[in-house]
Formats: C-alpha cells, sequence, structure tokens
C-alpha cells in the first residue's frame, strides 16, 4: 500500500469507529485486534520474564487466554455490548492460563460486571468498569505484589477516572489509558526489585498494554501484524528477506549506518521511520546502528536526514528496489533452490517435493536434484530422468516422499543404466528422516541401508480437508472436515485444525518422543501456524517444536514426529 | 530433617521452617485468599495463636521433602489454573531457600471465597 492510499485508509478506518457507536460486533472486532497485536508482540513479553517459576512464558499464557475469549464470541451475531464482554470475560475464565492469564481474566470479569447493562459502550461505564476491574483483580490475592500487571490495572483505572473530566468519548478515553498503561509498565522496575535487578518491565503488565493498544491501533487504522521496537544484532540483520514482501510504493531500499549522539529511543525512532516507510528494520553492534527502510521514490533521501538530525552517519546504501527485484525475479525462475553440486563418483540423492518450503529444506541436506509433484501432481518417469541423467555421477537414490510415486522411481531406475536405489519412502518425514543419513562419500550399499532403516523411525502426520463425504477404517469423515491421517492412515476428523493437530498427536503418543517439526502448507498463513504451534508448545511443553514453511498445496499441515 | 554437613557442624532445616516458607509463598499467588486448617486441631490452635504454618503439611522420611498445603481460592477464577500456579510458585521459593529438590507439592482446594461480585 503506497503512503497516500495508507493515509485514507486510517482516515476511514478512524471515521467509522468515531460516527457508529460501539456494540457487541465493534467490541468483537476490537477483541480481535488486541489479541493480534499481544501475539505479534508476544516474543518481547516471554523475553521479559524473569521469574524461573515454570509458569511458562508470560507471552504465550496471555496470548492463549485471549485466544479462548475471542473464540468465545468469533462466530456470536450479538449487537448487545454488555453481553458480548459477558461472554469475552467467561472465555477468557475458561482458558485462563497461568498466573497472568488468570489476573486477565479476572480484569476481563471486572470490566463485564462494569459494563452488562451497557447496549453500546459509553465513557462514563467504560471508565467505572476499569475501577471494577482493578478491584476484581485485587480481590484475587491477599498480599499483592506491586510492580506486577495489578499495579498497571490501578493505574489504567486512575487515568481514565481523570480523562472523564475532559470527555466523555470512549475512543479518546481509550487513548489515555493506553498511555497510562505504558506509562505505568515503564515505572514498574521502580516498584518490584527483581524487576530491576533484570533491567526489565513487567511481563504480564506489557501484555496487558499490548492487549489495549492493539484496539487503539486497529482504530487508528495501524498494522497490527509488525512488531515495532525490535533490535537484533547486526549479523542477524536477514536484509535478502525483507525484499520478497516489497510492494509497489515501496521504490527505493535505504540502509543508513550511523552513531547515535545520544542513547537512541527505539520507540520514537520506530514511529518516525513509520511515517516515511515500510520494513524498518533495526540492527545494532558495538554501538553503530543499521537502519533499514523501503520508501516511495520522492521520500528516498528522508531516512537519511533523520538519522542525521540523531547522530553520524558511517554509511549510506541505497538501491532501486524495482530493478533489484526483476533481477531476484530473474535468479528464482532460473533456480528455485540451491541445489548441492556432485562429484563423479559421489552419491547424488533425488528428492520429489510438494512445495518450495519442502524443496529448500532438501536441498540444504545436500539434495543434488528436485522433482516437482505429490499427492494430486505424480511425476513421470521420465520427470524423474531427467532430474539425475545429466549428473556427473553413477550412484543415484531417489526418495519418491508419496507412496502413488514410488511406481513412478522404480521404473525410472530401470530405464537408466546408471545405478540407481529407490527408497521407498511415503511421506515427506520419511524423505527428510532418510536424508539426514545421506554421506556423499560413502558406501552405496551402505548409505542405501541406514535410509531404509531410517524411515521407519519416524512418525508422519497429515492434515488436509475433506474433499467429500464418506467412511474410512470406521470413521465417518463430512466433506469439508479436516482429517487428520497418521502414517497414511485416517485416525480423526475434526472442526478445526488445531483440534486435529492435537488429536493426531495425541493418537500418535507424542509425548514418548523428542521432536515434532510442522511443515505449514500454502493455503495457511504463518500466522495462523504459528498460533498452532503455540499451542503445541503450551500442550507438549517437554518436546521441540519446529515450525517451516512447507508451502505444499493441499495438506495444512505435514507433521515429523521423531 | 534437611541436613547439610560443613566441617565446623551440621545444619538442620525444620519441617516447620519449610512451612512457614509455603504459607508466605502461597499467600503471595494469585487467586489463593486464604490458607484451610487441615483438621479440626489445626483450626483451634489457629484460633488461640496465629500460626505461621497454618494450612500447610511439610513431610520428610529423610529422603523425600513432601508438601501438602490446603488453601482458599477465590471464587470465579479458573481453579486449574491458580492451582497449577501456586504449586509452581511454592515450589520455586522453596527449592531456592533450601537448595534441595521438593519431590511432591500438593494442592488441596479446601474452599472457595464468594466475594460479592456477580
Amino acid at each position: 500500500m503506497n503512503a497516500e492510499a495508507q493515509n485514507l485508509y486510517q482516515k476511514r478506518r478512524q471515521e467509522r469507529f468515531r460516527s457508529a457507536p460501539i456494540d457487541g460486533q465493534a467490541l468483537k472486532v476490537l477483541i480481535g485486534a488486541g489479541l493480534t497485536w499481544l501475539r505479534t508482540n508476544q516474543e518481547i513479553v516471554n523475553a521479559l520474564n524473569v521469574y524461573p517459576v515454570p509458569d511458562g512464558d508470560t507471552g504465550i499464557n496471555m496470548v492463549l487466554t485471549m485466544q479462548s475469549a475471542y473464540d468465545e464470541i468469533a462466530n456470536s451475531p450479538e449487537h448487545n455490548f454488555g453481553k458480548m464482554i459477558h461472554s469475552v470475560a467467561h472465555g477468557a475464565l475458561m482458558g485462563a492460563r497461568g498466573n497472568s492469564g488468570v489476573i486477565l481474566s479476572q480484569i476481563w470479569r471486572g470490566l463485564a460486571h462494569g459494563m452488562d447493562e451497557n447496549e453500546i459502550l459509553d465513557g462514563q461505564s467504560l471508565v467505572s468498569s476499569f475501577a471494577e476491574a482493578r478491584d476484581v483483580a485485587y480481590k484475587g490475592v491477599v498480599r499483592p505484589v506491586e510492580g506486577t500487571i495489578l499495579t498497571v490495572a490501578k493505574d489504567i483505572a486512575a487515568a481514565a477516572e481523570i480523562a472523564l473530566e475532559d470527555t466523555n468519548d470512549p475512543i479518546n478515553i481509550l487513548e489515555r489509558i493506553v498511555l497510562a498503561a505504558d506509562e505505568s509498565v515503564e515505572r514498574t522496575p521502580e516498584l518490584l526489585d527483581v524487576l530491576k535487578k533484570a533491567g526489565v518491565v513487567d511481563a504480564g503488565g506489557k501484555g496487558l498494554f499490548y492487549i489495549l493498544e492493539g484496539m487503539l491501533r486497529y482504530i487508528n487504522g495501524q498494522s497490527l501484524d509488525a512488531p515495532l521496537t525490535r533490535v537484533q544484532p547486526l549479523s542477524e540483520l536477514s536484509l535478502e528477506d525483507t525484499i520478497e514482501t516489497i510492494e509497489p510504493g515501496q521504490d527505493y531500499e535505504v540502509v543508513v549506518d550511523f552513531r547515535p549522539d545520544t542513547p537512541l529511543n527505539l520507540e520514537t525512532f520506530y514511529n518516525q521511520l513509520e511515517e516515511i516507510g515500510t520494513s524498518i528494520q533495526v540492527g545494532e553492534g558495538e554501538g553503530i546502528f543499521r537502519m533499514h527502510i523501503h520508501v516511495p521514490t520522492d521520500k528516498r533521501y528522508e531516512p537519511i536526514d533523520y538519522t542525521m538530525s540523531l547522530g553520524t552517519i558511517t554509511k549510506v546504501y541505497i538501491e532501486n528496489l524495482i530493478e533489484q527485484m526483476e533481477e531476484i525475479e530473474r535468479n528464482r525462475r532460473n533456480s528455485k533452490v540451491q541445489l548441492s553440486p556432485v562429484e563423479p563418483n559421489q552419491i547424488a540423492v533425488i528428492a520429489v517435493s510438494p512445495g518450495l518450503g519442502i524443496s529448500r529444506v532438501f536441498a540444504s541436506l545436500g539434495a543434488a536434484g528436485i522433482v516437482e509433484g505429490g499427492q494430486t501432481m505424480n511425476p513421470s518417469t521420465e520427470d524423474i530422468i531427467d532430474a539425475f541423467e545429466n549428473l556427473p555421477t553413477e550412484k543415484v537414490i531417489i526418495l519418491p516422499n508419496n507412496k502413488n510415486i514410488i511406481m513412478a522411481a522404480q521404473s525410472a531406475a530401470e530405464l537408466t543404466v546408471k545405478t540407481v536405489a529407490v527408497i521407498p519412502c511415503k511421506t515427506i518425514p520419511q524423505g527428510l528422516s532418510a536424508m539426514f543419513r545421506l554421506d556423499p562419500d560413502g558406501d552405496f550399499e551402505e548409505v542405501k541401508g541406514e535410509m531404509l532403516e531410517a524411515i521407519e523411525e519416524v512418525e508422519t502426520g497429515e492434515i488436509t480437508t475433506a474433499i467429500r463425504t464418506t467412511m474410512v477404517d470406521d470413521i465417518n469423515v463430512k466433506e469439508g472436515e479436516i482429517i487428520a491421517l497418521l502414517n497414511g492412515k485416517l485416525v480423526l476428523a475434526t472442526k478445526s485444525l488445531e483440534e486435529s493437530c492435537l488429536g493426531l498427536l495425541n493418537k500418535a503418543n507424542a509425548s514418548q518422543y523428542e521432536l515434532i517439526t510442522l511443515f505449514y502448507g500454502a493455503d495457511i498463513s504463518k500466522q495462523e501456524a504459528n498460533h498452532i504451534a503455540d499451542t503445541i508448545r503450551a500442550t507438549y511443553p517437554n518436546l521441540e517444536i519446529e515450525l517451516q514453511d512447507g508451502g505444499q498445496p493441499h495438506y495444512q499441515f505435514i507433521l515429523s514426529i521423531e | 530433617m534437611t541436613g547439610e554437613t560443613t566441617p565446623i557442624g551440621s545444619i538442620h532445616v525444620s519441617p516447620r521452617a519449610v512451612a512457614t516458607i509455603t504459607y508466605q509463598a502461597a499467600l503471595e499467588s494469585y487467586g489463593v485468599v486464604g490458607l484451610a486448617p487441615k483438621n479440626l486441631i489445626d483450626g483451634l490452635t489457629n484460633v488461640i495463636a496465629k500460626d505461621p504454618t497454618h494450612g500447610v503439611d511439610v513431610h520428610y522420611d529423610g529422603e523425600n521433602i513432601i508438601i501438602d498445603m490446603y488453601i482458599v481460592i477465590e471464587y470465579g477464577t479458573r481453579i486449574k489454573s491458580v492451582a497449577s500456579s501456586v504449586a509452581n510458585t511454592v515450589r520455586f521459593h522453596v527449592e531456592k531457600a533450601l537448595g534441595m529438590p521438593i519431590n511432591q507439592v500438593n494442592v488441596h482446594v479446601s474452599g472457595l471465597r464468594i466475594s460479592d461480585l456477580d
């Protein structure tokens, strides 16, 4: 979106919210916004957790609690504000996780109690219900500790009361509340010594701030999916990736290295940069900051002028993105993934892959050739032969990664003079597990034997949508339901992706294993995938959970359990 | 109980001391609004003299430390979450103070306190 369209969009969203009364449906939107913004920033909240109490991570706990609150109202057509906020409180209570989640649910309970008579939201009852939220939250503990989310709830209530003297408009009051929450969070280290020693603010309070700020950001038409203040070590700044997501209006990439004269206030810094452009990243190392931004043509010098006002600039790079994009596109067409080169007499592996992400994983593990194909698109024998016929080695191993492709791979093996082994792996996790055993310089028979062993050691889960109503293995499946397959066998049909993943892991006795890798498909957003990965993490805190962009069609998730 | 021998003598920590830490930690846990007498005698003694280990039982059999606590939770909170977080908090504080692993923390929810809301 270019700057002008963005402005127009923001203005329209603001007007819409300010012109119509805030009813139950508007509350639903705001709860969703608070949840999204909290989730976007959950890593920041997790990082603040100083108590090594195994309470789980505060960020995750608060996200799961808010998710439960949102799920409760997601499909509700209710217009009455009071009824809706009661459902929110109920959902938060039912899903309350960890200490911070329990306190959060009490805050919602208080808010709901203060507004249950309301058809729509008004300033007066908003303010009195924040006072109620404070009271309910404090009631839940004998010795309240100050410098926590409780203090933030108290400061918010006080600020709301003062705001009421100037304005009756709930949105204006919300603005003051968000400001007060921010200030209160910043003060928490002064009240609580452990925070001060660790040099952090209170995690629960910060989480509450993000929920409220998310609502305000939504009303103001600001984005909810990019975390704001993030500084990473210079070595981790991956500027290559940002280019993959450029949009029209981001014509130039500007990177400035500078040394600030005074300590940098990141929040102001980001806010200023947001006015100029998008895809903002800031890195720091040895006192030098590197700022990266995408800007429209007419603003290409503004980031430089701005950073110059903050300190000494050491280096500036400006690149024309449109030109760069075209080159990247050209390269991408030529070679989608970086395949491993093969020397004569080495063992080459050809893997069949249904999606770009999975191809990349195979390539990174040393595959010499990738053949595109999967469940609904079986490659021909010829496609497979083409992938290895010109390689400078005689020893080839094929990983079909799908039971429908094993036949084609075997006929490819018969039609060539090279020595070819087909590992009968029926799934992607099996193929990857075999791939890990590749030693390009090893003995062909030995490597083959190890791979055959490896494919037995991994459990495969697949999650997809049923395309027709049927009954398989005594399980009734309705069209459109989410079905889970364990090692190719249907084990479960459910309504939601989450249930399906958790149910599948349960059937697979996942707690007996060590590592779960989730490859999410082309039809599912990273955000959704992240949410499900978090839920799995919370359910199996002792397992390692990895999330990978698989890019496969049809299957929302492919899970490897090992 | 819970001894440690140093060159100049040995250190003993009584179950009562452990119970006091538990009591304090429990009262700082969110959702816990009080501890409950575990039996009639405990209830009576607490009326006569405020006991800093009220509602807490600590067992040490020479090897394992087991803590039992009897708590009252605020009505309207999710009991399961409150109970598991009080168990974690108690375990953390006691282990930190004692430097010894706790084998079990058993939480008994004796009752709920209903405040005037709803």
